[in-house]
């Protein structure tokens, strides 16, 4: 039994009252709402966590020596293992690099290969086994596995790789040309799986990491593949990447190096605000669509409640009571529909990292919302509360002589 | 105690008509005195119940209820004056079909001042609808609903009880019994009681007894005329 108090509580249970009587109408409301606060939400945060999520999946690299070309698909090639390599360098870059003053750490990769959709990548073992893919964190491999021999057909498989397509510590597979998997494609090379890369939540793990020698050297490969490499990962030390820009960017024809890592990535987002900001818009209609189906329900629900309010008014309640019970129901529509939208923002969020980490790698687990969420449902409220205000106008206008005669 | 005197209201009609309802020169009626006033169907009693109730405005005149000045009140003075001084009675009881019984009472409550649900329950109890609390209107019978109504009206213990046809939906016998119910609580709490009506049934159960057309003026010169 709902026990009454005078005050908020008369108005607050007057008001859930007018939830559940209209409770399709108000469902309605509140999913659009909740539409509309959950879209926008996942937009923002969509674009937020991805940036921030692929600026910390460079895999500890600070640059990319790739053929002359975009800088961005050099990046995406070398370090996402998406979109195909602009073309190929020669050993002698790998060399020169390496060896270059301010230069770190330098690995070379050679792409052109996959099994069953998974790219091989071919770099040195010193790759795995040196190379800190985080501040601190060098890559490990799983109980029972070890690093492939740099002249052996040996492969360690990323984690995510292993864990789609099973393949476990000794087993063999074929690999197929070409960065898209057909059947017809199949290299005669076998391959043994002698470790498997414990899960690092970067495009590491969705590779099958090879000696670069085996796709140098890959059966039916032309043979002047031999001799060349896809790009070469750099660490760098100091400012070094200013004067490698100039040699290779500017005053040099022959490679292009894309560095910094961080802002090509952010211009690669960049090309894709206008679809950020179509998304924010539609969030923007629908929280319109929402506020006006919140305006009907009102209205709806005034309507069949004018009898209602006139009792009420007969046994005391103000004008204000009444305009009160309005808005409130106004205010629950709007609050249910933020609650709601966080978790449809949630949801999205689920699926659109569900999808990130398939095609790239990329782990999103940041789900949370911060003062953004603040930000929404205090937009939600304010769409609420000027929702209810005009019918709420509307009942503190009307006489209640009218609504008595209507219902005497 | 209630005292009106040169009260009038009358409502403009289209075509700027104006139509006079109301026309009273004096009317007092002393704490816990009971009056039963008969006329005909839409000559202007429930306009003059209103009036009492703080639901209609009169053009001219005053109201005094217990020495407050009904007519010079703001709109949320004589709200929490009708929640708290006066219990009304519709010929229709005007209950809220969302609320149970119980709701029903505590609404009333509310508006009174604070919600009691073991006073409410009591006042259930006292008129027969113990086993009913719970339920809806549309889920009991007129002469139910016409006590549930009844016992709204007296929640607050109101000074002035104003009841509008309030059998003009019950048959003989509920009617009986509902006028005797009105009459023994009005009695156990003090209050004043005006009722208006047409049925001569009605009437006859009270002692003081008046005529609207003779208290009323406008239907004196409509008479008249």
């Amino acid at each position: 039994m709902f026990m009454i108090r005078p005050g908020l509580s008369i108005v607050l249970f007057l008001a859930l009252r007018g939830v559940r009587k209209h409770a399709f109408s108000s469902f309605l409301a509140i999913f659009t709402i909740a539409m509309a606060a959950g879209l926008f939400l996942s937009t923002w945060k969509i674009n937020d966590e991805t940036r921030r999520a692929f600026n910390h999946s460079s895999s500890g690299f600070d640059a990319v020596l790739g053929a002359r070309g975009s800088k961005l698909q050099i990046i995406l090639n070398s370090l996402f293992h998406i979109e195909a390599s602009p073309g190929n360098l020669p050993w002698e870059q790998y060399e020169i690099i390496k060896n270059t003053k301010g230069v770190k750490e330098a690995y070379p990769i050679a792409v052109g290969d996959n099994y069953l959709g998974y790219r091989l990548v071919g770099t040195e073992p010193e790759l795995l086994t040196h190379h800190e893919w985080k501040s601190g964190h060098l890559y490990e491999i799983q109980a029972g596995g070890r690093v492939f021999s740099p002249l052996a057909k040996e492969a360690v498989v990323g984690s995510f790789v292993a864990g789609k397509i099973g393949l476990q510590v000794g087993d063999q597979f074929h690999p197929y040309h070409g960065l898209n998997f057909k059947e017809e494609n199949k290299h005669r090379d076998i391959y043994v799986v002698v470790g498997i890369l414990e899960a690092t939540g970067t495009p590491a793990d969705r590779v099958i990491w090879v000696p670069i020698k085996g796709i140098q050297l890959m059966d039916g490969h032309d043979k002047s593949m031999s001799h060349s490499l896809s790009a070469v990962l750099l660490s760098l030390k100091g400012a070094a990447g200013f004067s490698l820009d100039m040699k290779y960017n500017k005053q040099g024809n022959v490679a292009t190096m894309a560095w910094p890592v961080a802002s090509t990535l952010s211009s690669f987002f960049d090309k894709f605000s206008w679809f950020q900001k179509v998304l924010e818009l539609v969030a923007g209609m629908i929280a319109i669509v929402g506020a006006l189906i919140i305006v009907l329900t009102l209205r709806s629900s005034m309507n069949e409640r004018r009898r209602e309010f006139a009792i009420l008014r007969c046994l005391g309640a103000s004008r204000q009571v009444i305009s009160s019970v309005i808005v409130l129901q106004s205010l629950i529509l709007a609050c249910f529909g933020a609650f709601s939208g966080f978790l449809f923002q949630y949801i999205i969020h689920f699926f659109v990292s569900y999808i990130i980490r398939e095609n790239t790698g990329v782990l999103m687990h940041d789900f949370s919302v911060g003062i953004m969420g603040a930000y929404v449902f205090g937009a939600v409220l304010l769409i609420g509360l000027a929702s209810g205000v005009l019918p709420a106008l509307q009942v503190y206008k009307a006489e209640l002589s009218e609504n008595l005669k209507q219902n005497t | 105690m209630l005292h009106i005197s040169n009260l009038k209201k009358g409502f403009q009609r289209t075509g700027e008509i104006f139509l006079p309802v109301v026309s009273i020169d004096e009317l007092v009626l002393e704490k816990s005195k009971m009056v039963a006033i008969h006329g005909e169907s839409g000559s202007g009693k429930t306009t003059f119940l209103n009036l009492i109730a703080g639901l209609l405005v009169p053009d001219e005149g005053k109201i005094y209820l217990d020495g407050i000045a009904l007519h010079e009140l703001t709109e949320s003075k004589r709200d929490f004056l009708r929640a708290t001084s006066i219990g009304y009675i519709f010929q229709s009881f005007h209950l809220l079909q969302s609320c149970s019984a119980l709701e029903n009472l505590l609404i009333a409550m509310s508006f009174g001042g604070q919600a009691n649900q073991a006073k409410a329950k009591e006042m259930l109890d006292l008129v027969g609808l113990k086993d009913r609390m719970s339920h809806k209107p549309g889920d009991m019978s007129v002469g139910q609903q016409q006590r549930v109504a009844l016992a709204r009206a007296l929640i607050n213990q109101p000074s002035l009880l104003l009841a509008d046809e309030p059998t003009g939906n019950l048959d003989a016998q509920n009617a009986q019994n509902s006028l005797n119910l009105m009459k023994e609580l009005c009695a156990s709490t003090g209050a004043s009681m005006m009722i208006v009506s047409h049925d001569p049934y009605v009437i006859h159960a009270f002692d003081h007894q008046v005529a609207w057309d003779d208290l009323n003026l406008v239907s004196k010169h409509q008479t008249c005329s």
